[in-house]
């Protein structure tokens, strides 16, 4: 049995994908700082690295399956407004880059997080070591 | 009240933290999973982990980034942060269930903003295990008010 998943021969430089909105709530934020024993700095702020941690999950909703990660390797992320609990986040991707090994493959995407105005809270990019359809054994996944 | 936050002209570039350890659980990942969305197999399958290079579950690269941050607020007494800039983060190797982790953290730059009532701090980050392997590192750039602001 074979599950959906996107390898990085799947993959086109320039594929991009705009995820579901999702409300942040007072029950994130708290959940998130018992999660990692951060102390809250304003009642009504939401902890400066939740949004990016919801950036990845809000990536498995779109159309595409998700990628057969091997690794996450590395990310850079920049913060350019706060976000409070009550606003509607969305993410946008688009793959910028990618560099095929023998087994396996790297690509970097550019993520961007959009508040309900529109305009971008946080974005960034990541780079992830991605499985090779061809090199896969179990066909897994 | 007294502001026992520590200030732009309160940080020196060289300084040092250490955290005290956390044993990261089963329950921290399941928990991280539910909250991010993110349900890869690399962090949910225990079966499939099996026959992966890690040869079982591992904890969500972006759960230690959660984990350092909980752990930087315990090595060092609260910045006068004014917002959170950025980050350049390298994964190194795996958290796996049962690891203990701890944070160490040092002042490498500052620098004045534009803005006369702030300046840019720069932290070098690295999450160690229990065997002081580095898992996780990487820089944060936070602004830190100054303490002459009015």
């Amino acid at each position: 049995m074979t599950t959906a998943v996107t390898y990085f021969e799947d993959v086109k430089v320039g594929d991009s994908e705009v995820t579901p909105a999702m409300t942040l709530t007072e029950a994130h934020a708290a959940l998130y700082r018992g999660l990692t024993g951060e102390s809250p700095d304003a009642p009504e702020s939401i902890p400066d690295l939740l949004p990016l941690c919801l950036a990845t999950g809000l990536g498995w909703r779109t159309p595409r399956p998700p990628l057969a990660v091997l690794a996450f390797m590395s990310f850079d992320w920049k913060v350019y407004r706060e976000l409070r609990i009550g606003d509607t986040i969305h993410g946008r991707a688009r793959v910028a880059l990618k560099r095929s090994m023998r087994e396996s493959g790297v690509i970097i995407e550019d993520h961007e997080l959009i508040d309900q105005h529109g305009a971008v809270a946080q974005g960034g990019r990541f780079t992830f070591l991605i499985a090779k359809r061809s090199a896969d054994p179990a066909g897994t996944s | 009240m007294a502001d026992l936050r520590r200030y732009y002209e309160d940080i020196a570039p060289g300084e040092e933290y250490e955290s005290p350890g956390r044993t990261v659980t089963e329950t921290d990942i399941v928990l991280f999973a539910g909250l991010s969305g993110d349900y890869n197999v690399l962090h949910t399958d225990a079966e499939f982990m099996k026959t992966s290079i890690f040869g079982e579950r591992i904890a969500h690269g972006l759960l230690g980034l959660a984990i350092q941050s909980g752990l930087f607020s315990r090595a060092t007494k609260a910045y006068a942060t004014i917002a959170f800039v950025g980050l350049r983060w390298k994964f190194k190797g795996p958290i796996k269930i049962g690891d203990t982790v701890r944070l160490r953290a040092r002042v490498s730059a500052k620098r004045d903003d534009d803005k006369p009532d702030r300046g840019l701090i720069t932290v070098q980050r690295t999450l160690l295990n229990q065997r002081d392997e580095v898992v996780q590192e990487g820089e944060t750039d936070l602004l830190v008010e100054k303490r002459g602001r009015a």
